[in-house]
């Protein structure tokens, strides 16, 4: 994996409107792998809260028999945080995280992370 | 009758793309064959997917069979293609007279009027819901539209059903597992849950789900974006929404992948209308 | 969990670094590894343990820093199979202070306690007095180490 690989990724993200910003998070750690981020956004704080709620999501989603995550979306007010496991397995790993607007079309970014996932694999 | 459904039937062969499909649908319908009519519909559906008739035919079929979740899907389906659909906001009406929501009921009839003033099942609907005397369901023999069997007057006015307290989510398909009610502490108000071994694994979901809860509010608020309003995820086997009915409760929903986050969404919307209503009854 | 301080400026920032890292142990000491709060301990043995070997790896890597010509680093963190250990510095109005915090894998991660240790620091810039700190007279050292470790232990 290089940085031009890492950058393609986010970019096939960025691209989509109403994305802030996207970014690589080391699922285990909470720590930025890669980012490009619009100004105002704390791509630290991204990392570090999107890794955690991964992780309780993926213990949830495991108790309740549905498997691991493939996708999960954090709907708020004024914004929506969207995110896919990447490779890694789905122990921690590596997530593709997206930061939007909370009209951001959601299945094209879903999409878009899922390309990014394959990109970084 | 017999002779309407074998010529309709026949017009439908001679030409598959027709619209017969809808009076042999109907037409089968009010004979009680249930189940040709579906196939009728269903057909149909396939090839006009974009006429709000057809997915109305389909929503009255549904809701004769109980199957009342997918019917509201059809009838809201039917809305957003023709927003003035008078079969649609009727049928939706009654659905919500059903469980209890009279407001809504009320609204899609006073809807449906304002594009039907004419129509005088719709005035007889109104008064009978205005009245607290619940519609009939749309049964085989009845008429398309939630007629009243019975005037207002003639009627002695009934309370509504009230919502099953024991059971918050009855009438709801998948009420027996896939829906669950928890307290912010993680203790389970209401539904259940089992995982495809067919264990009960509810009470442990819930203790996961009291931390996710919290970490999505954390999430959303330090990283700037508000009041967090739901968390869907799909999953290798299926796919999961929390939503909270109100700050002290979560609610969860449960489908396999065959039903799509779109569609959990709508799901998990009426459900949380559901949820809160209950909520708000056990004070 | 119990969190306790010997300077009561930082109770109110480590309770909220414990709360929002999940983190297990934490300890506030000056660089000579003076205890000034803890959260998580339940033996004192095992706070004076850990306040001067942590003390003791910042002026170690504080001093391969300065030979390498570097500003100090920034913290120190060490992973194991089940914990992590993290070692950083802050400035607070009373002087530098230490924070060497345990966290489990399971329960938090780095990324976290780098996210709430900035906020703690911030806290504990704003909260800590601006008076000059007193100096510590041997004489006065085994008394104030005895009196610092009944206010950590509650007693």
């Amino acid at each position: 994996m290089t940085a031009a690989a890492f950058r393609h990724a986010l970019d096939l993200v960025t691209r989509v409107r109403g994305v802030r910003g996207a970014m690589l998070v080391s699922g285990d750690d909470g720590l930025v792998v890669a980012e490009q981020l619009m100004g105002g956004i704390k791509g630290t704080a991204v990392a570090a809260l999107a890794a955690s709620l991964s992780g309780r999501l993926r213990r949830a989603m495991e108790a309740a028999g549905v498997g691991v995550s493939v996708f999960w979306h954090l709907q708020a007010e004024q914004g929506a945080l969207l995110v896919v496991p990447g490779g890694g397995g789905d122990s921690g790993g590596l997530l593709i995280v997206a930061v939007a607007e909370p009209d951001v079309n959601i299945g094209l970014v879903r999409l878009e992370l899922l390309r990014a996932a394959e990109a970084v694999a | 009758m017999a002779d309407d459904i074998r010529a309709l039937s026949a017009q439908l062969a001679q030409d598959p793309q027709s619209l017969v499909f809808l009076r042999l649908g109907e037409a089968l319908r009010r004979k009680g064959q249930l189940d040709a009519a579906l196939r009728v519909a269903i057909n149909g559906l396939e090839r006009h997917p974009h006429l709000a008739d057809a997915h109305d035919l389909y929503a009255r079929l549904l809701a004769d069979k109980h199957d009342y979740e997918r019917a509201f899907d059809e009838w809201d389906m039917a809305l957003r293609i023709a927003p003035s659909h008078t079969g649609a906001l009727k049928g939706l009406a009654f659905l919500y007279f059903k469980v209890g929501d009279v407001a809504q009921a009320e609204a899609h009839l006073e809807a449906a009027q304002r594009h039907e003033p004419d129509d005088p099942s719709i005035a007889q609907a109104l008064a009978m819901v205005r009245g607290g005397v619940s519609p009939p369901a749309p049964t085989p023999t009845a008429e398309t539209a939630p007629t009243p069997t019975a005037t207002p007057a003639a009627t002695a006015p009934t309370a509504a059903s009230p919502l099953d307290e024991s059971r918050v989510f009855a009438g709801l398909e998948g009420a027996q597992e896939g829906l669950l009610l928890l307290d912010a502490a993680g203790r389970v108000l209401g539904g259940a849950l089992r995982n495809p071994a067919g264990a009960d694994v509810a009470d442990a979901v819930a203790a996961y789900l009291a931390g996710v809860s919290q970490e999505a509010a954390r999430t959303a608020k330090l990283l700037g974006l508000g009041a967090w309003g739901g968390l869907s995820a799909e999953g290798q086997h299926g796919n999961v929404h929390l939503a909270q009915p109100s700050k002290d409760a979560l609610l969860l929903v449960v489908r396999d992948r065959g039903v799509p986050l779109g569609r959990l969404a709508i799901l998990a919307q009426r459900t949380t209308a559901m949820a809160r209503r209950w909520l708000e009854r056990q004070g | 969990m119990t969190t306790r301080a010997v300077e009561g400026w930082t109770l109110q920032p480590l309770t909220d670094f414990v709360r929002e890292a999940s983190v297990r142990l934490v300890l506030l000491m000056t660089p000579a590894g003076q205890v000034l709060a803890q959260s998580g301990f339940s033996r004192a043995v095992d706070v004076m343990s850990a306040a001067a070997l942590g003390a003791a790896i910042m002026a170690s890597t504080g001093e391969l820093a300065r030979q390498l010509r570097q500003a100090p680093f920034a913290a120190l963190n060490h992973q194991g199979q089940r914990h992590g250990i993290f070692l950083s510095s802050l400035r607070s109005e009373r002087g530098p202070v230490v924070v060497l915090a345990v966290y489990d894998l399971d329960v938090s991660s780095l990324g976290l306690v780098q996210l709430f240790f900035e906020q703690m620091a911030t806290d504990l810039q704003a909260a800590s007095p601006k008076t000059a700190s007193k100096q510590v007279l041997a004489a006065d050292f085994e008394r104030e180490l005895s009196e610092s470790l009944n206010t950590l232990f509650g007693r």
